[in-house]
């Protein structure tokens, strides 16, 4: 944890000093895709080995689901009420796993969303594509300027859609205890992904080919509108004493750091985010320009000093 | 306070890797239904049809529930030549599946129990009708679950280790538990258990030869 004293706050509000060579690539956005591809290649590895391995050979291999946290969630009512049993496809790493996801949340915010969930990678690494052509093919890029000039019918459905994670969440969490089986396994579109190499065509294959698809045209739609693990995260991040503050004396309102959001959070008007929706991604601090405007902090939960 | 934004990425790592590594150093982690969290191969456990996963196999269903691969693919109108190590969960049709097969082998198990009850309650019955045998020299009639020999096997049940005169208290505690249902293999029953077939066998093995 660096502390910064009088030559920073000398500093504050004036332009970043301009990055050359090497420490251009020195920052937290690369640390982060770093971490990111780390954990999304970890989990392919699983995919690979699971796929080639089997389930009938005598040598036992994880299944990529055990490594998923939302399982958890799912399996916790049941191994809390039966005293350690598990609802089909789940086992003991996945409450491992939701807890490290809880404790993370309770600490540092939704950063497992941010820095290690390797679906929400994949959507980053479909926006990005998607800027990408967008600078390379001007047909496509005024496409795309014509749709956001709809953006106030944007706002107002993407503000009410966000909510629909909420409804996941408790549809998932509930009908598993109820049921004491995953309901929202056929419809999870990560659970599809992971058991791609036994392709069917379930509601969760094509949620994933809409999640796909929708990557292009708006950043990480999984995580703003329908995943519950996220939703849960968000929630716990609530009571976290780390925080992003923005100063309006070093601030100049340039909004690059609402435009980096892949959230779509309007970073640019808030003194504080602490929004549940916040993926601890730092997009926005490494997009902003000016020294000391905007920071991670840490402070008390839930008043954010 | 502020927090540099590449150090905030090491604590999210040291965070969510430490808690994981934290309990898997205390024993809390398990990445499949077939080992244990002790790391000891998960078995189907006879005479409790929850125990059936998905993964485990024809044969493995077959022994354990004394029944036979041809009476189950026969039951749910699966193909003849299907392998034995075929895992149950492909196997899965309208008239199959995981469910299905446990209320099958369930409602198979309930009749085998009833006579239990009958004939541990008999018991002093048979012996007094058995009186009259001594006088009138009758060849015994065989019973079913008697071994000629004496030998505990691993087909051996619980019901011929009584009637070779076995006290029931003498089995339970070489089992460690009460006798489940009689009809049962031991060595299913043990297996299931987590315990050595081979150490169980020879105490047991003790016991019939004390009572010989």
């Amino acid at each position: 944890m660096a502390t910064h004293s009088q030559p920073l706050s000398v500093l504050s509000g004036r332009v970043k000093a301009r990055k050359c060579g090497l420490k251009v690539l020195l920052t937290h956005n690369t640390f982060r895709r770093v971490i990111q591809l780390s954990f999304a290649t970890f989990i392919l590895y699983l995919i690979v080995q699971h796929a080639l391995v089997g389930e009938n050979s005598a040598a036992v291999t994880a299944s990529p689901e055990t490594y998923c946290p939302f399982g958890g969630l799912e399996t916790l009512y049941k191994y809390i009420t039966s005293g350690g049993a598990f609802v089909s496809h789940t086992h003991l790493s996945n409450v491992v796993i939701l807890v490290a996801v809880l404790v993370t949340a309770l600490l540092l915010r939704s950063a497992f969303c941010g820095w290690i969930c390797p679906l929400g990678f994949l959507q980053d690494l479909i926006s990005n594509l998607s800027s990408f052509l967008q600078k390379r093919i001007p047909r496509l890029r005024r496409a795309f300027a014509s749709l956001r000039a709809h953006g106030v019918y944007w706002s107002v459905l993407d503000h009410y859609l966000r909510y629909t994670k909420y409804l996941i969440l408790v549809w998932a969490v509930a009908g598993s205890a109820y049921y004491g089986y995953m309901v929202f396994r056929d419809y999870d579109p990560w659970a599809t992904l992971l058991n791609l190499a036994e392709f069917s065509l379930t509601p969760g294959a094509i949620i994933l080919a809409v999640i796909l698809v929708a990557s292009f045209l708006v950043e990480r739609p999984w995580c703003r509108y329908a995943c519950p693990l996220g939703a849960v995260s968000g929630l716990l991040g609530k009571l976290s004493p780390v925080y992003l503050k923005r100063e309006d004396t070093a601030c100049k309102v340039c909004q690059l750091c609402t435009k980096a959001c892949p959230m779509g959070l309007p970073v640019h008007t808030a003194t504080t985010i602490t929004s549940a929706d916040c993926i601890s991604c730092l997009e926005c601090v490494g997009a902003c320009p000016r020294n000391g405007a905007l920071e991670v902090k840490f402070g008390l939960p839930l008043i954010g000093k | 306070m502020r927090i540099n934004p590449m150090v905030y990425g090491v604590l999210v790592l040291i965070v969510f890797i430490g808690v994981i590594l934290g309990f898997q150093a205390a024993g809390v982690w398990s990445v499949s239904g077939k080992i244990s969290s002790s790391g000891d191969q998960v078995q189907p456990v006879a005479g409790e049809v929850d125990t059936i996963k998905g993964w485990m196999t024809l044969e493995q269903i077959s022994t354990t529930y004394n029944v036979p691969i041809a009476d189950i693919l026969k039951q749910f109108e699966l193909p003849p030549d299907t392998s034995p190590s075929t895992a149950i969960k492909d196997l899965e049709t309208d008239l199959f599946s995981v469910t299905n097969l446990r209320t099958w082998l369930q409602s198979r198990m309930q009749p085998a129990e009833a006579p239990q009850i009958i004939s541990t309650s008999a018991a002093p019955i048979r012996q007094i009708t058995s009186t009259p045998a001594v006088s009138a020299p009758v060849a015994p009639v065989p019973k079913e679950h008697v071994a000629a020999d004496r030998t505990v096997t691993g087909k051996t049940t619980f019901q011929e280790l009584l009637d070779w005169g076995i006290p029931r208290d003498a089995i339970q505690k070489v089992i460690g538990s009460d006798i489940p249902a009689t009809s049962m293999v031991v060595k299913d029953f043990v297996t299931g258990k987590g315990m050595q077939f081979p150490t169980v066998k020879t105490q047991l093995q003790s016991l019939v030869d004390q009572t010989k």
